[in-house]
């Protein structure tokens, strides 16, 4: 079978522009939720996200015609290329998958409140061009050269490790050889109300995995990796962050919002993937959890884990705990998360953690990261809709 | 197969009668208001042929969208006599989702702050939620995935679909495409000169290919196909419409929305798999063509270029398009494949189906009977 490998990684976070800011963000435990500064928050519980900083975003070298969401998904995507050292050749046959939500509705629902409260037409309309979540895989697709099969992905919040699946199912398929994969996200009206609306927000930072934990925070982040054919990018001398592999994606045909109340979607999902990737339970080190800090999301997981690695068996984090809940991104920024801990030996922590729920009968590395030399790791991502994805690594 | 759609509602036989009839549906839209905007034609799908589909205590409160994709997966499991299960996966294709409650959603927030959100329309603004109100209706618990792409989000949904059984992430797919209209959605494509008469020119109308195609026409509806690994759907006793032989996709990188018909994929699967055809390969050709000028002609240069045999046959230049029969909308790419599939289970050869997408996103199917 194809050995698949992470060649190339690109991040814009809540902590800035580039995998390096990113990855020192979370190995130093610091959180980057913060009051919210794009939208009106007025009249709302909650008022805090991880937004990309300002001077991050104005500090791209992209043009702001373009959607908030395609100028970090296009900044992301530009570094993971440049990481891998890819050629425009190697580019032209490059697949891309892009995971998304919220597309351009950030611009276009400054078209629709402006027109809603002016009753007038507003020049806002072109905004629209822009809205729906291809919108970054046709503005990425283009600007890299990327020339293989293009898809946007939308599975919610377990969008971005679906992104990652279907990718390297198309070079395992002999599709084509590497693959641009990731998810973008950034803030918008329509999810910051939504969330709150469903009372799934914590007014403070989120607490995954906490006794007291009382929901989520949410964050905006663009996150992409290269997968490639290993032989290919050992041959090409192309950097090896890590091997993918392998994959399960289930459905809970449950719930639209809530999870299955014993995990059933989570644990097939977890053993697929163990399954795909031909490793025992007992060899996995470290999982990256879903781990939103939602009083059902937590506990639920906890229980899938233990029925999938056994209680207590393994070092167990929620990077969400400082960036927020990045939604179609999250997925991929926590699979680099994961791969990142497997190449430095440090396992990420959950932050604000400070009374670890009964439940949740794992240690989940709180507050300040853990050295351990681990050789493979799970990221878990689920989502409305009942989506379960489960990714396997291995360093590299 | 399963289709709720502008011109019918129900499984392989309502779709085979339709297409047979090639009466069109499009027709002046009465679902809203169109007073002032440059386009008034739509393909509107009436839901008083959708209501006895649905199950009155699980199904009444889905979005209208959703109702569309259950009643369409519903007919299709029910012409296929497929069950629910871990082995059942699903993959939706859409181009605009479900801007209805978007719209409907904020424009609560609007009128009433805070307190007028509610939480039951929010998770329908997500563009899963057609394929998990599907998932939930049928018990189908493998992978459900679902996909954004203009034009051809069908076919690639089907595209897609096929290759994930070939994947083992599920034995059995349902895939396929839906939209709806919705008065935002409409007028605001029209503001942007998306629709016919694109920049205000020649009559509004669905024509594609033709010299005076002058942009596409809306429709909505949902359609879905039911596909199986071979030997399974063999080994239950399936009737077998047809075989995907092969399904391949890539994009041309060309700047968003636009369609550049001097741009050509020099290594795409696509380009690659149709150069290796030869007009005995098939019969015919469905393509994407709308009445969208800029589509219409890049699909045209590239069939020419990469068939260049083949491309002088009718039916193949230009290709058949459905696009008048049912206008533009989401699901109209599974309907190509299911055309196809009714072609080729009907002894016309194997047929192609093609797609090229504003933004360059490109398709091509190959279905034949099964050997």
């Amino acid at each position: 079978m194809t050995r698949i490998v992470v060649s190339g990684l690109g991040v814009v976070s809540p902590y800035g522009v580039g995998v390096k800011t990113f990855w020192e963000g979370i190995a130093a435990g610091t959180c980057a939720i913060r009051p919210i500064t794009l939208i009106e928050t007025e009249g709302f519980r909650s008022r805090i996200a991880a937004e990309v900083p300002a001077p991050a975003v104005a500090g791209l070298d992209l043009s702001r015609r373009r959607s908030r969401a395609d100028r970090v998904a296009l900044a992301a995507a530009r570094e993971a290329v440049a990481d891998a050292h890819l050629t425009a050749q190697d580019r032209s046959v490059a697949a891309l998958l892009v995971a998304a939500v919220g597309g351009g509705m950030l611009e276009g629902e400054a078209w629709y409140w402006e027109e809603a409260r002016t009753g007038r037409r507003s020049p806002r309309i072109k905004a629209l061009r822009s809205i729906l979540p291809a919108s970054h895989a046709e503005t990425v697709g283009h600007c890299l050269g990327l020339g293989g099969p293009k898809e946007t992905i939308i599975m919610a919040c377990a969008s971005g490790a679906a992104s990652i699946a279907l990718g390297a199912d198309l070079i395992r398929e002999g599709v084509v050889p590497l693959a641009v994969v990731g998810g973008v996200d950034v803030l918008t009206r329509i999810c910051f109300m939504g969330f709150n609306a469903l009372k799934l927000l914590d007014a403070e930072p989120c607490r995954p995995f906490d006794r007291d934990r009382r929901g989520m925070s949410i964050g905006e982040a663009a996150a992409f990796m290269v997968l490639e054919d290993a032989q290919r990018c050992r041959a090409r001398g192309g950097p090896m962050y890590g091997e993918y592999l392998g994959a399960g994606m289930t459905t809970d045909a449950h719930h639209i919002t809530a999870p299955h109340p014993v995990g059933d979607g989570m644990i097939r999902a977890m053993n697929l993937a163990l399954d795909a990737a031909g490793v025992p339970a007992s060899e996995i080190g470290y999982v990256n959890a879903h781990g939103t800090g939602t009083p059902q999301n937590d506990r639920v997981e906890a229980l899938a884990l233990s029925c999938v690695l056994g209680e207590g068996s393994v070092p167990v984090s929620s990077t969400k705990s400082m960036v927020g809940h990045t939604m179609a991104a999250a997925g991929t920024l926590e699979a680099i998360a994961t791969v990142l801990a497997l190449q430095h030996s440090l396992i990420p922590p959950t932050a604000n953690l400070r009374n670890l729920d009964p439940e949740v009968p794992f240690d989940c590395v709180p507050e300040v990261a853990r050295p351990a030399s681990v050789e493979v790791a799970l990221s878990n991502s689920f989502g409305f809709g009942g989506q379960n994805v489960s990714l396997v690594f291995r360093k590299g | 197969m399963g289709t709720v759609n502008a011109s019918t509602v129900g499984g392989a036989d309502a779709v085979a009668a339709a297409l047979a009839l090639g009466r069109t549906a499009i027709a002046p839209v009465r679902a809203f208001p169109l007073n002032g905007c440059r386009s008034h034609l739509g393909a509107e799908v009436e839901m008083s042929a959708v209501s006895a589909l649905l199950n009155r205590d699980t199904d009444r409160r889905l979005s209208r969208i959703c109702q569309l994709t259950v009643a369409a997966c519903r007919l299709a499991a029910l012409d296929s006599k497929i069950t629910g299960g871990p082995h059942l996966g699903i993959v939706v294709g859409s181009e605009f989702g479900d801007l209805r409650s978007s719209e409907e959603f904020v424009a609560a927030f609007l009128r009433r702050g805070p307190a007028g959100l509610s939480p039951l329309i929010f998770p329908n603004t997500v563009m899963n939620a057609m394929a998990a109100a599907a998932a939930i209706a049928l018990d189908a618990r493998a992978a459900s995935v679902t996909i954004n792409q203009a034009t051809i989000a069908g076919d690639l949904a089907v595209t897609r679909a096929a290759a994930l059984v070939a994947g083992g992430y599920a034995s059995t797919m349902i895939a396929g495409g839906v939209d709806e209209l919705s008065a935002v959605l409409y007028r605001s494509l029209a503001d942007l000169g998306a629709l016919s008469p694109m920049q205000g020119g020649g009559t509004e109308g669905c024509r594609p290919y033709a010299p005076d195609h002058n942009g596409p026409v809306l429709g909505e509806g949902a359609s879905f196909l039911v596909l199986e690994e071979l030997g399974a759907a063999k080994a239950r006793g399936a009737t077998i419409h047809a075989e995907v032989k092969c399904g391949v996709w890539g994009n041309i990188p060309t700047a968003p929305h636009k369609a550049q018909p001097f741009r050509v994929d020099l290594h795409s699967p696509v380009r690659r798999f149709l150069e290796d055809l030869t007009p005995a390969h098939f019969g015919r050709c469905y393509g994407s063509g709308n009445g969208d000028p800029g589509v219409d002609d890049w699909e045209i240069a590239l069939l020419h270029r990469d068939l260049p045999e083949a491309s002088r046959r009718p039916g193949i230049r230009p290709p058949l398009s459905l696009a008048p029969q049912f206008g533009q909308h989401g699901g109209l790419g599974a309907l190509r494949a299911a055309a196809a599939a009714l072609d080729a289970a009907r002894g016309m050869g194997p047929v192609l189906v093609h797609g090229i997408a504003r933004g360059g996103c490109r398709i091509a199917l190959l279905i034949e009977l099964p050997r």
